[in-house]
């Protein structure tokens, strides 16, 4: 096992993040476990919740959970929110990288440690890391969940930024960190925050919004149906741009919550930013764009199609708002660049140097198809006086970090 | 090998073998002979009359024995390391928290924990309140600030940065990282100099030189870092081509003074003054090192074949070099016939290195031998006579030169020569003219016939010799009874400069 220069001392490392909640063993090269931070829950009564749980249990890992509510049914896990329930409601605890709901927090890191990693977590200190715009509240209900309810024998809170710079290798670096919902850019001086410079915005949001415009509204091509595939009960191969043959389970339509639906949208927009979405790395060009060629894409109602330079606008978000667009509305979250250049602002004159140097690039969603050429590019131009640049892209995973203080 | 034996010998002549077993069988013989009966397993015996005994690449002989891969010796003689998970104490940490690891059976459970060492602490000044009243009051500052200020100094390790990002005094001033620099390093200054030091004064000026922080300096570089970056990209441009422009310029500049060192070393030598003269002496080195020294030794070549010329010194470039140097070993003189590199000794003396003793390199030509100012036009005459211009030689090698030389001087001797001859026989014209005046006073003489005899004799000794020379057959009978009087005049001198003439005449 690779020592990272420190003690050995077993210790747990708990990530908390929008979309996934990331728990491993400190020292690893990637997390053990990998669930959703969203969880599905039923409001009914415990009896019904039996004979739900009857059936999925073939469907292997699944992990159902009592809460204190008691009325509350809760889906945990991969095989959680994913799994179609009759009247399953979705929810998210954290949102901006801040938790928000506090409740089944307890039962996601339980999950996470007992059910997937199988350890008993009163054995371990546990290192938790937070964001750094994360509140003293929080950080005392979460030592709180730690010690109380995991009677943990030590607790650690760490700032991801600070841990992305030391995982990439540098006590000091600009993190630049695009996850689900919050794209920022932290300032890490010596192992130490520089609060000043951090900035962060919602940028990821309205990325993700812009891609979900572009699927469902009708330019060129009808919109596109967002159906997830648990309502389909079959469909039939038809040609690009064709409109789809399917045919939906109607026992199931009527049981589908709202929440559910929108969630399983969220998800689908995402799984199509992620294979077919790209940026350019010179900036918009129509032209360069019709040259990069379409990509295929097909949606669970059987519809595909092959998308064209409209697939480059989506990452085009990241670093440039459209006029009309910032005239409508005044509130857009800081793209990129803009965010890069007020965290450097507010730094010192002396410090810029060493940070544009080492740019560290984490998150999942800087593995957004050609973001990292694309930022390299935006920093090389927009950034000269601090001529040095270097783009780590560290993958979104968790960061390997002995937890001993 | 001994040699070709017979059989190979025969084999090349295709001849047949003889039965008779030679004395040196053949190698290819021997292995048949002991091959045959090694037919390898499993190979048809067609297929083994077809390929012949040659060596059978067969899967048998290559995956008989598989070669694995040695295993690692992983801890050493296997004796079995045991490992135990125990609670540790860290030293370092003043809650007494007790966490586990791994540790060698037998390990020191007392032991102190060796990552314990890695939590430094910065030993930051303190001071009382009678030293800030004393000494440590400011306008500026309020103790409970300064107090504060170096509380986040000790808790950040002197990190100014990270102080300045998390400096938030309550109702305080905003203080730049300037500001918070200044005060921390003017107080420890303060306190440095006015407490007992215990070491030496170097130690504390060197203390007090690495607290020194000037304010004024530092807010100036940082507001020109600051309006560094707020250039407009046309600005940068602009300066990005002037510094381009800039470079261009200084290697023009480059350019051109080398060129221009270049020309005046060929031209002027050392006189150039330029003191980075290279003058390698053994020419061995590649193609530029031979090119300097073959211009060098023209030079010297020169100097040696025109000593009427030569200054007193004749001099060289060959500046730190004594004459010993110049012993050419066997290689360089190799190299030298092979690149028609002629050397000439210098004068031991002329090693002077003055820059008005060097004769800077020069082409054979420019310097042939020139004859005397005085005798120029008559020495110019006798040539134009035989037909050979001094003046212009097609082809100045150096023995071509030689010889110029010595026709020159030949010619300048006979010159010479006649004048005293003309000279001569002037006086006995006058002599006789005189005599004759006397004799018509009554007194002849036997003198003229004296002088007759002796004339005669030699002349006529000269006959053979000046009828031979063409030297004088276009001359008048006058000249040509001159220069014949003028042999016999002066016979030392014409034996020695005859020879190398009349020998120069026979080569034409």
């Amino acid at each position: 096992m690779v020592n990272y220069g420190g003690d050995e001392v077993s210790a747990l490392v708990l990530d908390i993040g929008t979309s996934t909640l990331r728990a491993g063993y400190a020292g690893d090269d990637t997390p053990k476990a990998i669930i959703p931070t969203c969880y599905g829950f039923k409001k009914e009564p415990p009896t019904a919740d039996a004979d739900v749980q009857m059936d999925e249990n073939p469907t292997e890992g699944e992990a159902p959970k009592q809460p204190a509510e008691g009325k509350t049914a809760m889906y945990i896990g991969n095989n959680g929110p994913s799994i179609w329930r009759e009247d399953m409601e979705v929810a998210f605890p954290v949102r901006d990288g801040l938790i928000q709901d506090f409740p089944p927090i307890h039962n996601l890191i339980s999950h996470a440690f007992r059910d997937v990693m199988r350890c008993n977590p009163s054995d371990h200190p546990v290192l938790v890391t937070e964001p750094a715009w994360n509140t003293p509240a929080n950080r005392e209900r979460m030592a709180q969940i730690m010690f109380e309810e995991f009677q943990v024998p030590a607790f650690y809170i760490a700032n991801t930024g600070v841990l992305n710079a030391f995982a990439a290798g540098k006590g000091s670096a600009l993190v630049i960190d695009i996850g689900q919902s919050t794209a920022s850019v932290t300032p890490v001086v010596d192992g130490f925050v520089l609060r000043k410079g951090l900035v962060h915005s919602a940028l990821p949001q309205l990325v993700q919004a812009h891609a979900q415009h572009l699927l469902t509204s009708s330019s060129g091509r009808p919109g596109i149906q967002l159906l997830p595939h648990q309502l389909i009960a079959n469909k039939q191969a038809v040609e690009p741009g064709q409109p789809p043959r399917f045919t939906l389970r109607q026992e199931r339509v009527g049981g589908t919550t709202d929440t559910w639906r929108r969630w399983y949208e969220a998800r689908e927009v995402e799984e199509w930013t992620q294979s077919v979405a790209g940026v350019l790395d010179q900036g918009w060009n129509e032209q360069a764009a019709s040259t990069r060629g379409p990509r295929h894409y097909e949606f669970p109602t059987g519809y595909n199609y092959l998308f064209g330079s409209e697939r480059f606008t989506v990452g085009e978000q990241f670093f440039v708002h459209s006029p009309q667009l910032v005239a409508s509305n005044p509130n857009l979250p800081k793209t990129i660049p803009a965010l890069i250049s007020s965290s450097l602002g507010a730094c010192d004159p002396d410090l810029r140097q060493v940070l544009m140097g080492n740019v560290v690039l984490t998150g999942g969603g800087s593995l957004f198809s050609g973001f990292a050429e694309r930022l390299n590019n935006e920093l090389s131009r927009n950034f000269a006086h601090v001529r040095p640049l270097f783009v780590t892209n560290t993958p979104l995973q968790l960061r390997p970090l002995t937890g001993h203080s | 090998m001994v040699g070709p034996s017979a059989s190979d010998v025969r084999s090349v002549l295709q001849l047949p073998n003889p039965s008779t077993p030679t004395p040196g069988p053949s190698q290819l013989r021997r292995t048949q002979t002991v091959e045959r009966p090694r037919k390898p397993e499993g190979l048809p015996r067609e297929v083994y009359s077809l390929i012949g005994p040659t060596a059978v690449p067969t899967l048998v002989a290559q995956f008989a024995k598989p070669r694995l891969k040695q295993k690692p010796n992983l801890g050493g003689s296997g004796r079995r390391v045991r490992w135990e998970w125990k609670s540790f104490g860290n030293g370092a940490r003043s809650d007494g928290l007790k966490l586990s690891h791994w540790t060698k059976a037998g390990a020191d459970p007392e032991a102190e924990y060796p990552f314990a060492k890695y939590n430094t602490q910065s030993n930051v000044l303190t001071y009382s309140q009678d030293e800030y009243t004393r000494l440590l009051e400011d306008p500026g500052w309020t103790k409970e600030e300064t107090d504060y200020l170096f509380q986040l100094v000790q808790e950040f390790d002197g990190r100014f940065y990270i102080v300045h990002d998390r400096y938030e005094y309550p109702n305080g001033t905003p203080r730049s990282l300037e500001d918070i620099k200044d005060r921390y390093f003017s107080v420890c200054r303060k306190l440095v100099r006015n407490r007992p030091w215990a070491g030496d004064d170097a130690g504390k000026s060197q203390l007090l030189a690495s607290l020194t922080f000037d304010k004024e300096r530092e807010s100036t570089r940082k507001k020109y870092l600051a309006s560094l970056e707020q250039r407009t990209p046309n600005q940068i441009a602009e300066e990005e081509a002037l510094y381009v422009e800039l470079k261009r310029l200084e290697q023009t500049e480059r350019k051109f003074k080398k060129d221009r060192d270049e020309l005046l070393r060929t031209l002027l030598g050392i006189e150039s003054g330029l003191p980075d003269i290279v003058a390698d002496e053994d020419g061995l080195n590649g193609g530029s090192a031979s090119y300097a020294e073959t211009r060098r030794n023209r030079r010297k070549g020169g100097e040696v074949e025109t000593p009427v010329s030569a200054t007193p010194s004749a001099s060289t470039i060959t500046l730190n070099q004594p004459a010993p140097k110049r012993q050419q070993s066997a290689k360089s003189a190799a190299y030298d016939a092979l690149h028609c590199i002629q050397r000439i000794d210098l004068p031991p003396n002329a090693t002077t290195s003055t820059k008005s003793s060097h004769v800077p390199v020069y082409l054979r030509s420019y310097k042939l031998p020139a004859p005397k100012t005085a005798a120029a036009p008559r020495i110019a005459q006798v040539l134009g006579e035989l037909g050979i211009s001094h003046t212009r030689l097609v082809m100045p090698t150096k023995e071509n030169c030689a010889q110029l030389e010595s026709l020159i001087e030949a010619a300048a001797a006979l010159v010479e020569t006649k004048k005293l001859v003309d000279k001569v026989d002037q006086d006995i014209r006058v002599a006789k003219i005189r005599l004759a005046s006397r004799t018509s006073d009554g007194d002849e003489g036997e003198t003229p016939g004296a002088m007759d005899a002796d004339d005669d004799g030699e002349g006529a000794e000269e006959d053979e010799e000046g009828r031979a020379q063409s030297v004088v057959s276009g001359r008048s009978g006058r000249g040509r009874k001159q220069a014949r009087r003028s042999m016999s005049i002066s016979s030392v001198d014409t034996s020695t400069t005859g020879g190398p003439k009349r020998k120069k005449r026979r080569g034409e």
